[in-house]
């Protein structure tokens, strides 16, 4: 240990690891645009599949596809193109929170639409989905929000 | 339990700066580093080779197309040297009671 390092002086350098990881970890953003496409996606994928129309489905389909694919890959190479997070910053908790954020919107789309059917309502797909989408859109960030907050909590020389 | 150990290597400013930034990421583009850092190319070249010779960084190389693309992460000892000197600067801090924290 060194003996002329004084407190201030470790207290500093403490400072600017915790905001060079910051810095990485404020990178790690969903852009608010991938939500905005997923839902749009998912949307007319669902249309497409309550259209009963075989070339309808088919174009749905193709387009839903290769639209998430676009769309993912984008963000990912994208973020990967400057630096990529260490995977174990994100920890149990974070993949929790991501399953649960899927398993909510999944919640909120598939009853809404059953009791849609259920009550004979036409396009009940497209309708159920777009609750599912609309709550995407809205808690979309705050998923984005809530991934950093735990990178953040997990990185080097945070209060232990 | 993380033995903390004061790296003299580590502590420089600037190396301070990258291992940091390093220890966040699975991999970090070389300008990514560099920009965020502030430093020329070669500056930040010089740094990195120090810590890899230190054998705290691993260097890749590699092209995307036709371009060159050079990252850089920090390897399991760069991991467990930066944790250690990490769990020293709070060591010297704790030591110092509540009046030096940490922004």
């Amino acid at each position: 240990m060194p003996e002329n390092l004084r407190p201030d002086e470790a207290a500093r350098a403490l400072t600017e690891i915790r905001q060079r990881q910051e810095q990485v970890i404020k990178l790690a953003i969903i852009p608010a645009w991938y939500w905005w496409a997923i839902a749009g996606l998912m949307v007319g994928f669902s249309a497409a599949i309550d259209s009963h129309r075989r070339l309808a489905i088919a174009i749905g389909t193709s387009v839903f596809v290769i639209g998430v694919l676009t769309a993912t890959a984008r963000v990912v190479i994208g973020g990967m193109r400057r630096t990529q997070p260490r995977n174990d910053l994100l920890g149990p908790i974070g993949v929790l929170a991501i399953l649960g954020f899927v398993a909510t919107v999944l919640a909120v789309s598939l009853p809404t639409a059953f009791a849609l059917q259920a009550a004979g309502v036409r396009y009940p797909a497209t309708l159920g989905v777009l609750v599912g989408a609309i709550l995407m859109v809205l808690s979309g960030p705050w998923l984005t929000r809530l991934l950093q907050r735990i990178m953040l909590a997990k990185r080097a020389g945070s209060q232990r | 339990m993380i033995e903390p150990r004061f790296d003299e290597l580590i502590h420089a400013p600037t190396r301070l700066s990258i291992v940091s930034l390093l220890a966040a990421t699975e991999w970090a583009d070389f300008k990514f580093i560099r920009d965020s850092v502030g430093l020329s190319d070669s500056a930040l070249s010089k740094q990195l080779t120090t810590l890899e010779d230190a054998g705290y960084v691993e260097i890749r190389k590699s092209f995307i197309g036709k371009r060159p693309r050079t990252s850089a992460r920090l390897n399991s000892v760069g991991r467990a040297a930066f944790e250690r000197h990490v769990a020293a600067l709070q060591e010297i801090v704790a030591r110092a009671g509540a009046s030096v924290r940490p922004q």
